[in-house]
């Protein structure tokens, strides 16, 4: 199994929002992190054949995705950042749908749609209109038609955005458990699901491939190092000011804050490891984390 | 794929009420289509199946080929009603009582004043002037009229082939036509082509959501992205809007017919279309019942390519909105641009999808163009254009949406 990306772009008029991008995947959980704006989603797209790149190609085992068709997409499952899904369908129906249009005959998709949702935890929810569900039983419905047609390379585009903790935590695992023997791309700009699900990282940023690597890997390419220390409330605006804080904790007229700097920033400050957090504030600075178009 | 697609459609609430106004409608329809009486000897109008009976019944005694001799009589019988004693109201005009009597003759009465008056006035009385030896021009009368029509007042607007094709058309109408009761065929006709258009345009509706849904709800991006999506998907929704056009327009119209007809009888589908009120002036030589095929297929075809229009726009444009402004464009357009005194714009009309719908009006047009030296009228133009467009458009929307960028 190897789907390989080759110096991939795509030009949306003047904006390139996927530049020279190129990796090869085989089976595992591949991280893709960046900011919004970044790429992440155009690539995935790319990568779904919804989008034709402007330069560059994809290929899976040798062959070009696009090339391939529908060859390419009996093998693939897309949960989209954006889940469309038809309001007025049953939970059941609507995966029967999707199961038809992925091929799976009738009698084989009524086994695999119930298997799939009570693994998703909806059967009760079974004959309920897809309006009517909340947020993340959506997801959850999302998660289950990607998996419909058992496909190798499962592609999840924010799957986790807008859940709360513990619908969050749910999906994590779900997903986690989802990525044996085959090869899930999951885009996010959550650092933590991917801390914990993924093996491989990918760091998008301008919408050209930053870093790509293991967690360690990634890591240990960041030369700054990570401080903690108790610095005065009266002080902190100033260090928030000159440094890449991680964080900050205040009480009792103090602040604990986690700073990234090559040197130590305050007296008495404690050299921590680092963690994704503090890479993705290395790399992504102070654009972190803003709204930006969806790209 | 077909029955999801389908599903997808008539799922929603707003497609339900659609399907229910076009019921409703067809209701209305059908009211005004049997809103006809029978006055009895006492000149009271009485209404409804047991008054169409009774109407058929006084009909039914002229049926038979119109000879001269038939014509004769029915002018001899005409200037007797006219003669008794209670016939004339005050104002000179019949009485209902005196309708009443006439109702038997009406329709050959009609036929006479058309034959007997100028080619584009219709004087009802006309046939009281006539006297039964008269009868014998009856068919003359016929192509006089429109020669007499085509060298004065229309002589600028046809060629001189044109009007050979119409002068021959009318004299090779087979003589004597054949009356019986058609009363109806004739109000199944009347109201056809509203029934056709008001489907048509809830089918825009309910057709108008099927491409451009996937984009609307954001459920493209599965939709391109799974094995089938840009192939057999899309020709499920293509087939999917096929087989509810069909299902709903033959439906309808098969609906209407058997309440207009089991109400109103099947009697003179074997006459002429010249035997009604609109047919007389027809250069179309056909029968009644080769007249409703007419209305039904071309109605269909006209359907089939305005909803695949409809698709079309739905694909391309991801819009169901701009998709169902299409079929109110194609249908009411045509009547402002009739409104333009441009012979060329009014030879286009005849030709525009409209015509397919409206079939019973088209036979009545004058609608005649030249293919390689050979003039011929709109309505094998149309069935034939609208046929190639048909086949050809189903492909391009599978074309276009299959190859559409998503997400």
């Amino acid at each position: 199994m190897e789907l390989k990306i080759e110096s991939l772009s795509k030009d949306f008029k003047e904006v390139r929002a996927v530049d020279r991008v190129s990796c090869r995947m085989e089976n595992g959980v591949y991280g893709l992190l960046g900011v919004n704006g970044a790429g992440k989603t155009t690539l995935m797209r790319m990568l779904c054949t919804l989008l034709t790149p402007t330069e560059g190609k994809i290929t899976y085992h040798g062959k070009d995705i696009f090339a391939m068709g529908e060859e390419y997409r009996k093998v693939l499952g897309y949960l989209p950042q954006e889940f469309g899904y038809y309001p007025d369908f049953t939970v059941k129906d609507y995966l029967l749908y999707i199961a038809s249009i992925k091929g799976i005959n009738r009698a084989v998709a009524q086994k695999k749609v119930t298997m799939l949702l009570q693994k998703v935890g909806l059967s009760k929810q079974q004959n309920r209109k897809m309006k009517k569900l909340s947020g993340g039983m959506k997801r959850r419905a999302g998660i289950a038609q990607a998996m419909l047609n058992d496909p190798e390379i499962l592609i999840l585009d924010e799957p986790t955005a807008g859940l709360d903790p513990s619908e969050r935590i749910r999906f994590r695992n779900l997903i986690s458990e989802l990525a044996r023997e085959r090869l899930v791309i999951l885009s996010t700009h959550i650092v933590s699901d991917v801390e914990y699900i993924a093996n491989q990282i990918l760091l998008m940023k301008d919408g050209a491939l930053l870093r790509f690597g293991t967690l360690q890997e990634i890591i240990g390419e960041v030369e700054e190092k990570v401080w903690s220390a108790d610095i005065p409330i009266s002080k902190a605006q100033d260090y928030m000011r000159r440094y890449k804080v991680v964080s900050a904790r205040t009480g009792q007229g103090m602040a604990h804050m986690r700073i990234l700097s090559d040197k130590a920033p305050y007296p008495g400050a404690v050299e921590e490891e680092l963690t994704l957090e503090d890479v993705f504030l290395h790399y992504f600075g102070e654009t972190a984390g803003e709204e930006d178009d969806q790209v | 794929m077909i029955r999801y697609e389908l599903k997808k459609v008539f799922v929603k609430p707003g497609s339900r009420i659609a399907l229910l106004l076009l019921a409703l409608l067809l209701g209305v329809v059908c009211f005004f289509a049997m809103d006809v009486g029978y006055v009895n000897e006492q000149g009271k109008q009485e209404t409804g199946i047991h008054a169409m009976r009774k109407l058929r019944e006084v009909k039914k005694e002229w049926e038979g080929e119109l000879t001269e001799d038939v014509l004769a009589s029915v002018i001899a019988e005409n200037a007797r009603i006219n003669g008794l004693p209670g016939y004339w109201g005050e104002e000179g005009f019949a009485t209902d009582m005196g309708y009443g009597w006439k109702q038997g003759i009406y329709d050959i009465c009609r036929m006479l004043s058309t034959a007997f008056g100028a080619f584009r006035e219709y004087d009802y009385r006309r046939v009281d002037s006539l006297s039964p030896k008269d009868a014998g021009q009856f068919y003359e009368r016929r192509i006089l009229q429109l020669k007499e029509w085509l060298f004065g007042e229309a002589n600028e607007q046809f060629s001189e082939g044109e009007k050979a094709f119409l002068i021959g058309r009318f004299e090779e109408l087979e003589t004597p036509l054949f009356y019986d009761y058609l009363y109806g065929w004739d109000q199944l006709f009347e109201y056809a082509p509203t029934v056709i258009m008001i489907t048509v345009l809830i089918l825009g509706f309910l057709a108008a959501g099927i491409f451009s849904g996937e984009f609307q709800l954001k459920a493209d991006a599965i939709f391109f992205s799974s094995r089938h999506g840009r192939g057999k998907a899309s020709r499920a929704k293509l087939w999917a809007g096929l087989i509810m056009v069909t299902v709903i327009y033959w439906g309808m119209v098969l609906l209407y017919s058997a309440i207009v007809l089991g109400c109103m009888g099947t009697d003179g589908a074997g006459c002429a279309i010249q035997m009604t009120g609109r047919g007389w002036k027809s250069f179309y030589n056909i029968t009644i019942w080769q007249e409703y095929l007419l209305i039904l297929f071309g109605g269909y075809l006209g359907a089939i390519f305005i909803l695949l229009l409809v698709m079309l726009v739905s694909a391309k444009a991801r819009s169901a909105v701009l998709a169902v402004t299409i079929p109110f464009f194609l249908l009411f357009l045509p009547n402002f641009l009739t409104m333009v005194p441009v012979s060329l714009i009014g030879r286009i009309c005849g030709l525009l999808p409209d015509q397919l719908l409206q079939m019973n009006m088209a036979v009545c047009y004058y609608n005649l163009y030249q293919i390689g030296g050979k003039v011929i009228g709109a309505v094998p133009i149309l069935l034939v254009a609208y046929l190639a467009l048909t086949v050809l458009l189903g492909p391009v929307i599978y074309q276009v949406y299959r190859k559409a960028e998503a997400g």
